[in-house]
């Protein structure tokens, strides 16, 4: 056998490549209103099924995301699969789990959503970060890699059963209590978790809110400002869903209004 | 030294996570002769300059035969690679992590290292050929991904 065939032969290929995965940034009182509204059109304008993994019992949808989806069916809601984790070690065991028939059949999850990461990462104390644990970062690595490596699996099965619903993407949300923005003359703080987070996910979606007096003179309750970054916007990973991405957007503004409507508008 | 390794090339590409993925590609295993030992030193030089101290104990990883490829019927992987202590740690096969006290050390909190030798020992296996492979049940593949597995 020449060196040539066994060199072909032996030759690594490189790992999968990982799925569309985004992280959003911001006060999780919109942020999970987002998750939500993704979540629901996801399920009802797609046909994805959602794995939508939080602490909280979701009684109702919020006004807000009603008002955004009014035509919602009640079988588009059963493509969502609402899971309520108590801790991390349980998070950890739904996630990893999801490879098992039970979760794959008839149709294997193309969503998986993690609500306000930071409740399960960071103890039931709320933010730890003056007591900051090196426990905390290894366990964000271990649930961030987790939804990852499981993302990419359950793309290869959608991949397989030659669905239109692929890849299998990630979207979760967490609120840091360091405040990153540098302020003139001082260094930003950083966010031990944050950081760790930021080595998982390709994208950041940052919400920040504009408390300018313009909002309030508009007659509106909030205004917020959404903008994405990150390795994946530039990166090739989402490059296949998107024919022109020199056209891709990246920031829009979100106006809440006093009824609870929710307005999306493309800066 | 081995006695198996030899005329290897190394090929670094562009990070994910910004960690760089090493394709390791081998030919034949051939006795040593004067210059294909000196590849075989070339390539470790290129190790450690790309990963640091952790190049050489995960080559000593790859000598023990170490790393097992667990695989479980609905077609989940996962490797499991046996530390130099005897403990047995998982490792994703898409992405880095490893539980191991180095890895969040050294390159989760002082960012100075791309991975841990167990992450790269489990690579240069697959890479080899020489990865164990062992089937587990849908049930224990999910224990031992979350964590929850006993050792």
């Amino acid at each position: 056998m020449s060196q040539t065939d066994l060199k072909t032969d032996l030759t690594a290929s490189p790992p999968p490549q990982t799925t569309c995965s985004a992280l959003v940034v911001g006060d999780h009182s919109v942020s999970s209103s987002v998750l939500l509204l993704a979540a629901v059109t996801a399920a009802s304008q797609l046909g994805m099924k959602v794995m939508f993994f939080t602490q909280t019992q979701i009684q109702s949808l919020p006004a807000s995301v009603q008002k955004c989806a009014p035509s919602l069916s009640p079988e588009c809601l059963k493509k969502i699969k609402f899971s309520y984790p108590r801790t991390v070690e349980e998070l950890l065991q739904q996630i990893a789990s999801l490879h098992e028939s039970t979760n794959t059949s008839p149709t294997p999850p193309s969503l998986i959503i993690v609500d306000r990461l930071e409740s399960f990462l960071c103890g039931p104390g709320g933010g730890s970060h003056s007591g900051f644990h090196p426990g905390e970062q290894s366990c964000a690595a271990h649930l961030s890699a987790l939804l990852c490596d499981t993302a990419a699996f359950l793309t290869q099965v959608l991949e397989q059963r030659s669905t239109s619903s692929g890849p299998c993407r990630v979207i979760a949300s967490f609120q840091s209590e360091v405040d990153t923005r540098q302020v003139s003359g001082e260094p930003s703080a950083t966010d031990p978790i944050l950081d760790v987070l930021d080595r998982y996910f390709q994208v950041r979606c940052t919400l920040d809110q504009d408390r300018g007096y313009e909002a309030a003179a508009a007659g509106l309750q909030q205004v917020w400002h959404i903008y994405l970054s990150g390795r994946g916007i530039t990166g090739g990973s989402c490059a296949k869903d998107c024919e022109d991405r020199t056209g891709l957007a990246q920031e829009w503004q979100l106006m809440i209004f006093p009824n609870d409507l929710m307005e999306f508008k493309l800066v | 030294m081995s006695s198996k390794v030899e005329n290897t090339g190394v090929i670094a590409e562009r990070a994910d996570h910004g960690v760089t993925h090493v394709a390791v590609s081998l030919c034949s295993f051939q006795p040593v002769q004067n210059d294909l030992l000196c590849n075989v030193v070339m390539v470790k030089k290129n190790l450690k300059f790309v990963f640091g101290p952790c190049a050489l104990q995960a080559l000593d990883l790859v000598d023990q035969r170490s790393v097992t490829c667990l695989s479980s019927p609905s077609g989940r992987k996962a490797f499991q690679v046996m530390g130099g202590s005897g403990r047995l740690y998982t490792c994703f096969v898409s992405c880095h992590y490893c539980p191991c006290p180095a890895f969040a050390y050294t390159v989760l909190r002082r960012n100075e290292g791309l991975l841990c030798k167990h992450i790269l020992a489990a690579y240069l296996c697959q890479a080899m050929g020489v990865t164990q492979q062992e089937s587990v049940s849908d049930q224990q593949m999910s224990m031992l991904l979350s964590g929850t597995a006993t050792p």
